[in-house]
């Protein structure tokens, strides 16, 4: 009788996002079984306006997992993204070293290194920063104590992006030797973060053809493929999406209007040359960049402004969140709007945990990919606490955990293949209950704790 | 087959027709003949009619019989059968999730960090500043008066041709806490839409402006005092978007615990559209008979009583209009370079029953 047209929504793989808000906490969102609707399981930190949380990073690996928060009142977090707990603390100020250090100076971008490599000997991270005023900073910082003034593994080096204007974006490459820095009059730049040298600068396109010059303004900017440095996705106020080339030209090679309000984020796909983008006005869609063309938007009565994008690196899923306190999961393929949950506040941030796997009664392991474009989180927090990652409810379990904790990092939702007999070894976290009897196998140190893949939660005694 | 009789049963004999609805009646409802389909007009508006009256009489017997059984069961003294609660299209909203729950506590300390807190809190006294698009108009005028009549401390600057972000630094500047755009159709010469825009850099609401009645058109209206503030109602907020637009409308009057006016201003939201009224009311005391049917009195007086009640006489003075959001913006306004928290989609419309604010 009533006329309605209601698409159910059908579930999500598991799947576990970290999702922050302008009230400073970070939320852990799951997703329990094979294909379910996902609820938030944890809320970390106090609601404070004046922490909210400008960009976070996110270090998706299997051993030590960090998350670093940057927060508006100018201190730079590091939490272990498996039971948030504080790891360190940094403040922007001490690590930029301004001399007008009067100004709070907001970060801009924010990128946990590391992920690549293995840094399970020492107990530091390194991460790079940059801030709006354009002072970008590569450092290591010594993990495992909360107190604001962690000590410096090595001498940071500071250098200036830019001279004038505000740097609103920036990226980090896949092999982690480049960074990419935008803003509001500041010019798509790349540098070597080994050399700490600018090696291109973009040009911006020529007045068009009304003689109209728009200024450059990048709000969003990601490198297109994880292994080319030299291939540039970057979103500006002016509604264009473009393309870059390094080893091409200065001038972008491909520009592509979307639709009426500025770019706000772009985060590049697995293959290399597709790009999701999200605007100001909460329209999501994908583009393929060798040709230019709009592949397709994705619907779901996306109402706000969409302020973050995580691509999951093994299933073919994104999450997106924005000002409209949702929090939304699409399939990649279909376009379709997996599910949504509502979050109460304005998200700034998701991260995607690819080493999740859900066991029926273990928690699972749940790695986030940074695949946030603008801000990587660092979290460093947990190197040495190797947390096998598992959902909240799991962890009570831990008896029967162990034995199941065969956690499978990629796990295939669709599939969940049986457990091997492989032996896990798991990681120890100091703050876990787990106790170290039921562990089936550990290897020396906690450092050498490695998230075991959980396959299919097979009962073994451990 | 059935479609093609069926269509031409009609064109051949009204009655047929009739007959086929009448038997096929409760049955199979998909296939019951329904007046639209008979192409003649005559005819279809004949048993149009016929099915109008039909049921129009069929209701009367239900009321009838709804309100005997009532009588009947009451003289009994049993158990009057229940009142039935018609459907509504408010009954019968989509739950929606982002209501706000009374025992949210990040909804508090949200609010306590949101752009109007300072306002709502009484640490700044609320200043508006009201303007008309860039083209005036014959209507805007005379409903800007009245809208400085509604809202105190509130002041009208010609617009010029300033453009809006300098309207919103020159403002700043000199400490309003909000501006009001009203914006006029150039072509019928009629309000249209509302911008409120909260300062410094709060967010920016526009609302589409309907039904725009004006002072001297209402009749007995009242003249307010505009040197009181008024009362201010504000019904039906329930999510947390209509939590947000609720705060925005409530910043632009002065929060003041100690009241002594007697004027009310209502916001109204029902459906997403949100009906403003502007009432005096005072308070009168009235002597009512008791009714007769109450038993206890009867038995114990055996003669009618008086009551007295307190009851609240309204008289509508200023504009009446209604308004509907069709966006939130985050920051002031900018039109190309804005970020929305809310902006309507087609694609939100799917259900006829659920509603945002």
């Amino acid at each position: 009788m009533p006329r309605t047209t209601t698409v159910e929504c059908p579930g999500c793989p598991p799947i576990r996002a970290l999702t922050t808000d302008v009230l400073g906490l970070v939320k852990v969102v799951e997703v329990s079984g094979k294909i379910g609707t996902p609820k938030v399981v944890e809320t970390w930190g106090p609601p404070d306006a004046s922490r909210s949380v400008v960009t976070a990073s996110f270090a998706d690996r299997k051993t030590n997992p960090l998350l670093a928060v940057a927060r508006k009142n100018g201190l730079v977090e590091f939490l272990n993204p498996l039971n948030g707990n504080a790891l360190a603390t940094v403040t922007v100020k001490d690590c930029v070293s301004s001399s007008n250090s009067t100004e709070d100076e907001l970060v801009a971008g924010l990128h946990l290194l590391g992920t690549k490599g293995t840094e399970l000997s020492s107990k530091s991270s390194t991460f790079l920063m940059c801030t709006e005023k354009g002072k970008a900073c590569l450092k290591s910082i010594m993990l495992g104590d909360a107190s604001p003034d962690s000590s410096l593994a090595d001498a940071p080096s500071t250098w200036n992006v830019c001279g004038a204007g505000n740097v609103l974006c920036s990226s980090v490459d896949g092999a982690e030797n480049f960074a990419l820095f935008g803003g509001k009059g500041v010019e798509l730049n790349v540098w070597d973060l080994e050399k700490c040298s600018k090696i291109w600068t973009a040009k911006s396109p020529p007045c068009n053809s009304l003689g109209i010059f728009s200024p450059t303004w990048f709000t969003a900017s990601t490198f297109l493929s994880k292994d080319d440095h030299r291939k540039i996705a970057a979103g500006t106020n002016n509604r264009q999406v473009r393309l870059y080339d390094i080893s091409a030209q200065r001038r972008p090679v491909i520009s592509i209007n979307f639709r009426e309000s500025p770019i706000k984020v772009v985060t590049e796909d697995l293959d290399g040359y597709t790009v999701y983008v999200g605007t100001g006005c909460g329209d999501l869609a994908s583009f393929d960049m060798r040709t230019g063309k709009l592949l397709g938007c994705f619907v779901g009565k996306c109402s706000g402004s969409i302020r973050s994008i995580a691509r999951h690196p093994k299933l073919p899923i994104i999450a997106s969140c924005g000002l409209d306190s949702y929090l939304r999961f699409w399939d990649t393929k279909t376009r379709q709007l997996l599910s949504a949950v509502f979050l109460k506040q304005h998200l700034t941030s998701v991260l995607l945990d690819s080493h999740f796997s859900s066991e029926e009664i273990e928690p699972a392991d749940q790695s986030s990919d940074l695949q946030a474009i603008d801000h990587s989180e660092v979290e460093n927090d947990d190197e040495l606490l190797l947390l096998t990652r598992k959902s909240k409810t799991s962890r009570k379990k831990v008896q029967n955990k162990i034995k199941a904790e065969k956690i499978k990092r990629e796990s295939q939702y669709d599939e969940m293949s049986d457990e091997d007999d492989e032996p896990t070894t798991f990681d120890a976290d100091d703050d876990d209950e787990m106790p170290a009897t039921k562990r089936k196998k550990t290897l020396g140190g906690k450092e050498k704790n490695v998230r075991l893949k959980q396959k299919k939660s097979k009962k073994r005694i451990g | 087959m059935a479609e093609g009789k069926r269509k031409r049963e009609p064109a051949v004999a009204g009655a047929q027709v009739e007959e086929e609805k009448k038997s096929r009646d409760g049955k199979d409802k998909k296939r019951r003949m329904l007046p639209s389909l008979i192409k003649n007009k005559l005819k279809r508006m004949e048993v149009h009619a016929k099915v109008k009256r039909e049921k129009r009489v069929e209701k009367k017997k239900k009321a009838k019989a709804r309100v005997d059984a009532h009588k009947r069961a009451l003289e009994l003294g049993e158990e009057p059968p229940p009142v039935r609660i018609p459907r509504t299209i408010e009954n019968t909203r989509e739950p929606d999730e982002t209501v706000c729950k009374p025992d949210d506590e990040e909804l508090f300390v949200g609010n306590d960090a949101d752009e109007f807190s300072q306002i709502l809190k009484q640490e700044h006294a609320p200043k508006i500043l009201i303007t008309t698009c860039r083209f005036n108009s014959s209507r805007g005028p005379a409903f800007i008066q009245e809208l400085l009549s509604v809202i105190p401390n509130a002041h009208y600057h010609k617009r010029g041709t300033y453009e809006l972000k300098k309207i919103i630094e020159y403002a700043n500047k000199k400490e309003f806490t909000s501006i009001i755009v009203v914006h006029t159709n150039q072509v019928e010469n009629q309000v249209n839409a509302l911008l409120i825009i909260n300062l410094p850099d709060g967010p920016t609401a526009h609302f589409k402006l309907s039904k725009l009645v004006l002072r001297k058109d209402i009749k007995n209206h009242g003249n307010p005092n505009p040197a009181t503030s008024p009362k201010l109602v504000l019904n039906n907020f329930t999510t947390r978007l209509g939590h947000r637009v609720g705060r925005l409308i409530q910043s632009l009057f002065p929060q003041d615990p100690y009241f002594r006016g007697r004027r009310v201003v209502t916001f109204h939201n029902q459906r997403d559209f949100i009906f403003f009224r502007h009432h005096r009311y005072v308070f009168e005391s009235k002597e009512t008979k008791v009714d007769t049917k109450d038993t206890a009195a009867k038995n114990d007086k055996g003669k009618n009583l008086t009551q007295t009640k307190m009851i609240a006489r309204l008289q509508e003075c200023g504009p009446r209009f209604t308004l509907k959001l069709i966006s939130l913006q985050h920051g002031t306004f900018d039109s190309k370079g804005g970020e929305f928290e809310w902006v309507h989609k087609p694609e939100m419309d799917t259900s006829r029953r659920r509603f945002f604010l």
